[in-house]
């Protein structure tokens, strides 16, 4: 079946070696305050404040940048790549799977939404950039995995 | 719907790789559908009719409520 949106197969493995380090960078920058300091740039500008105009100096670091498309871009050519024999019925599951992770990730949202306040809903929306397809990528690997072991 | 592709394998004696291959689909495909988790494409029901020699009502068949 002709599937004009996928990846060829070797993208799975380069996704994965991109979402691993990504994955790290991640939580070391979320958890361990860590960043690279060759990543830091520095930025001038002049702002107006009432008649005065000020300079301001601002450091902008761009570990955080780094990390995140690493893991976007690494998910996204993980749950593109073709799998080895892209027929109608992978095609079948693909979509199927992507629905049900539309609904499960929005379903976890509404909950989180409600369960969790305050500065800590910004974690949630961070996670949530991501289990979309998250959730695509086990449940599709989840049911081919499943129908690979039936008894034939 | 119910099927007896199992049934048109074992007269043929082909695995369901063999199958597979014939029809062009993965293995995953003719167990998907030999366990009626999948409803095949016509085109892919045509080309099983093909290769069994028969007419796709004799080995798909509809249930009650389809």
């Amino acid at each position: 079946m002709k599937s004009s949106l996928l990846l060829p197969r070797r993208y799975k493995i380069i996704g994965i070696l991109l979402f691993i380090p990504s994955l790290v960078l991640g939580l070391f920058y979320r958890f361990r305050d860590f960043s690279f300091d060759f990543l830091t740039l520095n930025q001038s500008f002049k702002q107006r404040l009432g008649d005065k105009t000020i300079n301001v100096d601002e450091q902008i670091n761009l570990t955080d940048e780094f990390a995140l498309t690493g893991l976007i871009v690494g998910l996204l050519f993980i749950a593109f790549a073709r799998q080895k024999q892209e027929d109608e019925f992978i095609h079948h599951t693909r979509l199927k799977s992507w629905q049900w992770a539309v609904l499960v990730n929005y379903g976890l949202l509404l909950i989180a939404t409600w369960l969790v306040h305050g500065m800590s809903f910004i974690d949630v929306m961070v996670y949530n950039m991501l289990t979309v397809l998250i959730i695509f990528i086990v449940r599709f690997h989840i049911i081919l995995l499943r129908n690979k072991n039936a008894e034939s | 719907m119910k099927n007896t592709i199992k049934v048109e394998r074992a007269i043929q004696n082909i695995t369901q790789q063999e199958l597979a291959e014939k029809i062009g689909v993965s293995r995953q495909t003719i167990n998907a559908i030999e366990s009626n988790k999948y409803v095949p494409s016509t085109v892919l029901a045509l080309k099983m009719a093909r290769l069994f020699g028969k007419h796709v009502e004799e080995f798909f068949v509809l249930e009650e409520g389809d």
